[in-house]
């Protein structure tokens, strides 16, 4: 038992933070009329390959890292901090998918050219709707003589303006099941949206008679698994923007003077910050937990992973508003960030269902495992 | 990062699960004389436990059904005893600990005042050295244990010529010597008092009950305040004891009231705060076994606490409609482990809205977390710096009136 970052995790989270914070400039975002097209998403990629990123979850049989979710977590969680744009999130969902779900050719194929930065992925799960249950419903994938045709819409696809690639699943004769698309395939439209996170690029996908080649696995015994490990990314970016959300503003508390005392003197303000802390120590924690039990505790990690997200994303939506909040009315404005982590914290909270349906997942899960008799645990005697 | 906690056959706990079976007549006293009443303290007292062997410690002797000592005498075990080995002559700590840990005589915590909660720095209580002992003249109020205890922990003013918190001194005091008067208060519950009012009307006590120097009283209240025994086998929703969220969900399944969608989604959110509080106790715990500083984990931890036990009650209680507003103890199914008064959840609701209060409100915890974690400016204290003596009537609270036991 020990639940402190060791000296190597230290050291990975420390360089990743004085990287991202050289790096990343969310500067041309605030200028008005910016859009995600300004976000850098160019610029800071190849560096991120440099640094060996895209390689972090792949296996070192593929060519990758290898390494442990603790580690991601640390690093995505630096991600969010600095808002980091970047095609990351799809690039990691692509990769798990194939990892999931694709046969050894198909990682053989593309699990090393993903480590190596060649190539960028996004993952289509949702339904034009952005419901996951099941996945892929509104595409249907029917079996031809010369191969697999897609045909209908996939919802809210993050990284699909910038993937080179997509995993998109789909109802084949009656099972879910993921299939590799090229960005370049016939009858593929990509429909950029006016996502209001504009670090994020997300899309939705139209398919018309569109080739796919299968993955070897059914989603549907998949994307559970998939899942657990995207709601930890969402959950660990969160836990980094509210720590960011919460140290500037503790700043802008100390700096800004009202009535002859800085706000932060203030007991509305400083009472708001403690609680802000607080939350922020609670969302971290969750994501650390949930990053262990993804790696190392498989029975616990279903549950660790929904805990981490709902939380971490209704912590995240409540500190950003705060934060503008305490901001005043300089912190409404476009040319300030605070609206970036609002929206962020926002879009995060919706990405893979809200928070209540990660709860309700969690309830399922306590009650399939209490299997109706809560009566099992062992008492002490009175 | 290793989040596994010591396994069931871990040796360690089996040795001490061992002990416990062969000895089913053992007292507290041998409790105390194994090391197993405060085995994080250093040896004779206890054995230089590190925080696992603490777990399990606390573990066995709960599932064995003992009430732990902590909880049995929690002044000495969890808050005031170490303040003897840091500050006590040998002669105090040989006189005082042995009986404290073997919860032969019980301890009492003699801080807050009438006028003296949040700012205890204000306390009025004077003890007034005469030869080679000293006066006690006020009156203490909010003592838990007061009517069971031996021994009282006691701060008072022994400089007013000095500012408020410079001039307070510790005493160890005999409470049943003479001119000491205790009250129970009867709180909101209505049922068996927690709270006592203590009275001091020219208590004589010793010169050698005096703990450290005088003026250090203040420094020694910040530490045993300060001084939290992890009790993580314990996540009760009242200060540690009483059911916890867990329990909670548990009932709500039983009961067939987790159906309930108005219910379902905050029991799973009071559920995940439970978790993660848990998580926040052993965070701490891992701290001190790096020999890092320990993190704001702590402090943060206690004020997630509190509002989380009192929502964790509430939702409890709205479980069961208007039935709930009969005193009536069948709220939820709860664990037969021993948790004493709290257990019961209709008593511990109707409880709830002291955990704001006692062991520092939730406002003054938030200064704190606010102040000393995040470095934000103090709150304005105009008596701060001002000698005692000379504070302007108005600026100190009254003195109690006098004949207040009326």
């Amino acid at each position: 038992m020990n639940f402190a970052l060791n000296d190597d995790h230290i050291l990975l989270r420390d360089t990743a933070q004085a990287f991202l914070r050289k790096e990343v400039d969310l500067q041309p975002l605030l200028m008005p009329g910016a859009t995600v097209r300004e976000a850098g998403y160019d610029r800071l990629w190849p560096k991120l390959v440099e640094l060996g990123w895209p390689s972090l979850v792949v296996p070192e049989a593929y060519g990758g890292l290898g390494m442990s979710m603790v580690d991601l977590a640390l690093i995505v969680k630096e991600c969010g901090r600095f808002l980091a744009p970047s095609p990351l999130f799809g690039t990691l969902a692509g990769s798990w998918a194939l990892m999931a779900a694709g046969s050894e050719a198909q990682k053989q194929a593309w699990l090393p050219v993903i480590a190596e930065g060649g190539a960028t992925f996004a993952l289509a799960a949702a339904s034009r709707e952005g419901s996951y249950d099941p996945v892929g419903r509104t595409v249907l994938a029917v079996t031809q003589a010369d191969g697999v045709r897609l045909d209908g819409s996939s919802g809210f696809v993050v990284d699909a303006t910038v993937a080179d690639h997509f995993v998109v699943a789909a109802n084949h004769e009656g099972r879910e099941r993921f299939f590799l698309v090229d960005r370049h395939a016939a009858g593929m439209t990509i429909e950029p949206l006016a996502w209001r996170d504009p670090t994020r690029h997300v899309a939705h996908l139209h398919f018309n008679a569109t080739p796919g080649e299968p993955l070897e696995i059914d989603a549907a015994d998949t994307w559970p698994w998939i899942r657990d490990r995207l709601s930890l990314m969402l959950a660990a970016e969160s836990a980094g923007g509210l720590q960011e959300v919460l140290d500037d503003t503790v700043e802008y508390a100390k700096e800004r003077v009202a009535f002859g005392r800085p706000i932060g003197a203030y007991q509305a303000i400083k009472h708001d910050l403690a609680d802000m802390l607080a939350q922020s120590e609670c969302a971290s924690t969750a994501v650390l937990y949930a990053a262990w039990a993804l790696s190392d505790s498989p029975d616990e990690a279903r549950v660790a992973a929904a805990m981490a997200q709902s939380y971490a994303s209704d912590a995240y939506r409540e500190a950003t508003h705060r934060s503008i909040q305490i901001f005043g009315a300089i912190g409404f404005t476009w040319e300030m960030k605070n609206h970036l982590y609002y929206k962020r914290a926002r879009c995060n909270a919706e990405l893979l269902g809200p928070p209540t349906a990660h709860r309700e997942r969690l309830l399922r899960a306590l009650e399939d495992r209490a299997g109706g008799d809560a009566s099992t645990r062992p008492d002490a005697r009175p | 990062m290793d989040f596994s906690l010591p396994a069931e056959d871990d040796p360690r706990r089996l040795e001490v699960r061992e002990w416990l079976a062969s000895h089913p007549d053992r007292s507290y006293r041998d409790l105390y004389e194994r090391g197993y009443a405060v085995p994080h303290w250093p040896r004779p007292w206890g054995l230089d436990a590190g925080p696992e062997q603490q777990i399990i410690v606390d573990d066995e002797l709960a599932r064995a059904g003992v009430r732990a000592p902590h909880h049995r005498n929690p002044v000495p075990i969890n808050n005031c005893g170490q303040s003897l080995l840091r500050f006590g002559t040998p002669e105090q700590q040989q006189r005082f600990l042995p009986p404290a840990l073997a919860c032969e005589e019980i301890w009492c915590m003699l801080f807050s005042e009438p006028s003296a909660g949040s700012d205890v720095g204000a306390l009025r209580t004077t003890a007034v050295r005469q030869g080679d002992h000293y006066v006690i003249r006020g009156q203490k109020m909010w003592t838990s244990l007061a009517d069971k205890a031996e021994i009282g922990v006691l701060v008072a003013r022994t400089d007013p010529s000095v500012p408020k918190h410079a001039g307070l001194s510790q005493f160890l005091v005999d409470m049943k010597s003479p001119g000491i008067t205790i009250r129970p208060i009867i709180d909101m519950t209505g049922e068996a008092s927690e709270y006592n009012e203590v009275f001091f009307d020219n208590v004589i006590v010793p010169a050698e009950r005096l703990l450290g120097q005088e003026g250090d009283g203040w420094k020694i209240c910040m530490q045993q305040l300060q001084t939290e025994r992890v009790a993580l086998s314990r996540p009760g929703v009242i200060w540690g004891s009483g059911p916890s969220a867990r329990e909670l969900l548990e009932g709500l399944m039983a009961s067939g009231r987790l159906a309930d969608p108005a219910l379902r989604d905050e029991a799973a959110r009071l559920y995940i705060e439970g978790e993660i509080l848990r998580l926040l106790a052993f965070r701490s715990l891992s701290d001190r076994m790096n020999a890092r500083t320990a993190g704001p984990e702590g402090a943060v931890r206690k004020m997630v606490a509190a509002p989380h036990g009192q929502r964790v009650l509430d939702l409890a209680k709205r479980s069961q409609g208007v039935a709930g507003m009969v005193k009536d103890r069948r709220v939820l199914p709860v664990s037969k482990a021993e948790r004493g008064p709290y257990s019961n959840w209709d008593h511990a609701y109707w409880w709830s809205p002291a955990v704001t209060l006692g062991v520092g409100t939730q406002e003054i915890l938030k200064n704190v977390v606010a102040e000393r974690i995040l470095g934000l400016p103090r709150d304005k204290d105009p008596t701060r710096h001002t000698p005692w003596a000379q504070l302007a009537p108005g600026a100190v609270p009254a003195p109690a009136a006098e004949g207040g036991r009326a």
